[in-house]
């Protein structure tokens, strides 16, 4: 079992961090262990940042919150719903995937792994909110970069670069996140019933149109029993797009779907504001995965081509939800099928996309990749840049990649 | 000319210009070579036309591999080489060096492929940034990010500046708007990063190259994502009695949960300059206006218009006119969009500013500003895209009048220092090049620019892309900051600067 080091400041992580560069100690840093993605590694320090917490500055007028990397998000959405403001990108809740109960973790640990959730296509990922950082280099120094206004080109966009690196360039210690006011009203159309192909026709048809749909994602029939709404048929499969903004809006962006769908009428029907943000939370939160024993993937894809990678699998053992109007597909797989994971992967490759794996069993943890990248001249580039923070490559040592 | 620490000249390298220039003929056409002395002119400076240098030679390469075996060969033989656009840039990013080879990207000016399906375009870096939302406006789409050059800037120009326009507080800057690009790094490595998909693994490469000015690669193709145009767009031409009372109004919008797609303010002596230049019918009887448009559905945009008709009422609004149709929207725009040429008018010569402030501290910057026009004894007119705190001070000299010009300077850097004292930053959208690059101690540390350059070695350990640009050379800081405008000649004097 590894040392653990729970800090709570800044100058502390600071001091830690430089005697182990000193030391060539490698270091696992931990925010609050609500997710385990990345590959299985093993260090004699970990670095807890559960106790540095705490909201540092927060204007709504000025649309952007100012935190300590360890503060939770759970505590973040509390105070700027107050404002009636939000995380536009809708930072999914992992902790019903790893153990069946809510877990949202800490804003550091979203950020390493950039996790955006269902409106991610309108909205932007999460690396799209972040406005600055600060967090302590592999030499114990203090790095920073960014600030607290939209619009900023001051140096290198450094917050981008941290943003999904998995806590192998910098521990964090503090974030700039852009907030947004909430929207007044969602509402959702279901079209009941129909098959992907015609699903992602229908989020390319709603794309093609000026109604600003906000969600929309493809459940197969069998994958949508855990939802409990009333408004919803579970029995068969459930396209539902999502329409957000003044309730006169959505009311009337809704009706100009309806008549652009006209074909489906009679499996058309609409969940109403309460029931309607349910049903995307859970569907963000990927409660259709919850507590799941197999392996779990987040597959990335042009949406043209979605239809044909599902398709190829047909036959195989494969659960799967679609999400960002196709762009995105959610996978399960039985716990020890690394045939089927890699002729998934291969054929990701193949269609232009990529694939990650957000859970897996330890023993696959270790000698799986996790990150589908190919390119050799990528993995390179990415060394390098890893060695331009951390030459002795003592932050979370191959989390990411073997050898970075 | 002002004067400007530039990198150490390799004799060596001059002094094999003509075996280069022969060599380079190997890679492309030698009609794309160009090295007398006027066929160079026209590429010794940008649009910060202060500054002129003229290169060794100019390389225009054709493809992808020839700007690969150009790169390749200039870094086995240690030249700089200086990449360039349109050239529309306003901050000296592609001021080229005495012994560098300037590699124009002009010829790569193909829109590749238009994917509605995948609502994305595919294209060549040297388009136009108008020329994509052209290209596919006849099935309703555009590309959001609008720079006021977007007749002339190139869209690889705008993702190495991370160029914005007036609309990113709702739909962002290029960042949030580019899916991938070709990029060739200085040793020749051809790479993509990011592509059709939404989003990419690994390092957020797309996301570092966005907005690093040319320092890192040199692009060759770049996807962008297209948006379906909002079925309505409206605007309220707003009047203030004093300059709190517009910075308040757009801070309670904000608060009230409103979005806009653009908010613009004007203090009064520029209402004055644009109102005599361009006649847009501006109330003369303001302190400052403040133009808001809101997007989205009819209905939608019908109650915004409500809701900010209410707020402006509350913050003492003396004047308020909502536009009837696009015609009345687009006259409300005309005097902002005519601000820099208006000033032009007014004055010999000025220098643009270029900070971003919390909008919060707009009237505490405006009343710096007009101390510090006072101390500098120099007249200067503010605009400012409030939806995101970009303000563009325009500070107005008389270059003829030499102590003006350094006056001028040491004010425009007095103002920097301010923005970044209250909270802001040195540059929102035009980007540091070697005009801001002596301040950039005001916002970072010896730490912090060593991350960064050690992030520039990781790219291009030789240093040869573009050095000198960003980074203060040998981490000096001195004055800086400004654009500078003579008797209206700017490089691009008939393209709109807003």
């Amino acid at each position: 079992m590894p040392e653990i080091y729970s800090l709570s400041s800044e100058h502390e992580v600071a001091d830690f961090i430089k005697n182990c560069n000193s030391e060539e100690v490698p270091i696992e840093i931990i925010g609050h262990n609500s997710k385990s993605i990345g590959r299985l590694i093993q260090c004699s320090k970990s670095l807890h940042l559960k106790n540095l917490s705490g909201i540092i500055e927060y204007f709504p007028e000025e649309l952007y919150i100012k935190v300590k990397a360890g503060t939770p998000l759970a505590l973040i959405e509390i105070e700027l719903d107050k404002k009636n403001q939000e995380l536009s990108f809708e930072p999914p809740d992992m902790g019903f995937l790893y153990t069946g109960q809510s877990n949202k973790g800490s804003v550091g640990g979203a950020v390493a792994c950039n996790l955006s959730g269902s409106r991610r296509f309108r909205a932007g990922a999460l690396r799209d909110h972040i406005l600055g950082f600060r967090g302590i280099n592999g030499k114990g120094e203090i790095v920073k970069s960014g600030g607290t206004v939209v619009k900023n080109v001051t140096g290198y966009d450094v917050s981008k670069l941290i943003t999904g690196s998995y806590g192998t360039l910098v521990a964090l210690t503090e974030i700039v996140l852009k907030v947004q006011p909430k929207n007044e009203e969602s509402q959702t159309l279901l079209v009941s019933n129909i098959n992907l192909k015609r699903a992602l026709n229908i989020f390319s048809k709603s794309m093609q149109t000026s109604v600003e749909i906000s969600g929309a994602c493809f459940y197969p029939a069998k994958m949508s029993k855990f939802f409990k709404l009333n408004d919803l048929d579970t029995t068969t499969s459930i396209t539902a797009i999502r329409l957000e903004g003044p309730k006169i809006s959505v009311v009337e962006r809704i009706n100009t779907l309806r008549k652009l769908f006209d074909e489906y009428k009679k499996t058309i029907s609409v969940l109403e504001n309460y029931q309607s943000r349910i049903f995307w939370k859970n569907t963000t939160d990927l409660q259709f995965f919850n507590n799941s024993k197999n392996i779990v993937a987040k597959i990335i894809l042009p949406p043209v081509n979605t239809d044909q990678f599902i398709n190829k699998f047909e036959n195989e053992e494969l659960k799967y939800v679609v999400d960002w109007a196709g762009n995105l597909i959610w996978v399960e797989i039985p716990e020890n099928d690394s045939v089927l994971l890699r002729q998934l992967r291969t054929e990701v490759t193949k269609l232009a996309g990529h694939m990650t794996i957000i859970k897996a069993p330890n023993h696959m943890r270790i000698k799986e990749d996790f990150l589908t990248t190919v390119d050799e001249n990528i993995k390179v580039l990415s060394l390098k840049i890893k060695e331009s923070f951390d030459p002795k490559k003592i932050l979370n040592p191959g989390k990411m990649y073997s050898g970075i | 000319m002002s004067t400007l620490a530039m990198p150490k000249i390799d004799q060596s390298v001059l002094n094999d210009k003509d075996s280069i220039v022969r060599d380079l003929k190997k890679f492309t056409n030698s009609i794309n070579i160009i090295s007398d002395p006027e066929g160079i002119t026209p590429y010794e400076t940008d649009a910060l036309s202060a500054y002129k240098q003229k290169p060794m030679a100019v390389v225009l390469p054709e493809n992808t591999e020839e700007v690969s075996d150009i790169l390749k060969y200039c870094h086995k033989n240690n030249i700089k080489v200086v990449p360039r656009g349109s050239g529309t840039g306003l901050s000296g990013g592609a001021l080229p060096l005495a012994d560098c080879v300037l590699l124009g990207l002009s010829k790569f000016n193909k829109i590749l492929e238009i994917d509605f399906e995948n609502r994305c375009v595919v294209t060549q870096p040297g388009v136009t940034n108008l020329s994509l939302t052209k290209a596919v406006e006849h099935n309703g789409f555009y590309y959001a990010p609008d720079p006021s050059s977007q007749i002339a800037c190139s869209i690889g120009g705008n993702i190495a500046e991370n160029s914005g326009g007036v609309h990113s507080l709702k739909y962002g800057t290029t960042t949030n708007n580019v899916l991938g690009v070709e990029i060739v790094l200085m040793d020749g490595t051809i790479m993509r990063f990011g592509g059709k998909k939404l989003e990419s693994e690994g390092y957020d490469l797309l996301g570092l190259i966005t907005g690093s000015e040319g320092l890192l690669g040199v692009l060759t193709e770049v996807t962008v994502k297209i948006l379906k145009k909002p079925q309505s767009v409206k605007a309220l031409l707003l009047g203030f009695q004093s300059v709190e009372d517009s910075g308040q109004c757009v801070s309670d919008i904000i608060s009230g949960g409103i979005i806009p797609a653009g908010m613009e303010i004007m203090d009064k002596p520029l209402i004055k300059a644009t109102d005599n230049y361009a006649k847009a019918g501006y109330p003369k009887d303001v302190e400052a206006i403040l133009i808001v448009e809101l997007d989205g559905t009819e209905s939608e945009v019908n109650i915004l218009i409500k809701r900010v008709e209410e707020i402006a009422k509350k913050n003492k609004s003396t004047y308020l006119r909502i536009s009837k149709n696009d015609e009345e929207r687009l006259r409300f725009w005309l005097g902002r969009k005519a601000a820099f040429p208006a000033i032009g008018d007014m004055s010999p010569d000025y220098l643009c500013m270029d900070g971003t402030i919390p909008r919060k501290k707009l009237a505490e910057v405006l009343k710096e500003i007009t101390k510090l026009s006072q101390k500098h004894g120099l007249r200067v007119a503010n605009c400012f895209h409030a939806g995101d705190g970009n303000l563009h001070p325009l500070i107005m000299f008389d270059s003829n009048i030499k102590s003006e010009m350094k006056r001028a300077e040491k004010f425009g850097a007095d103002i920097l220092k301010y923005c970044v004292k209250v909270g802001g930053v040195l540059t929102g959208e035009h980007g540091v090049g070697i005009e801001k690059r002596d301040l950039m101690c005001e916002m970072f540390n010896d730490e912090d620019i060593q991350q960064q350059l050690n992030i520039k070695q990781a790219f291009d350990e030789k240093s040869l892309l573009n050095p000198g640009k960003v980074y203060p050379i040998l981490h000096r800081c001195a004055e800086g900051g400004k654009m500078h405008v003579h008797k209206g000649d700017t490089k691009f004097k008939d393209i709109p600067r807003f």
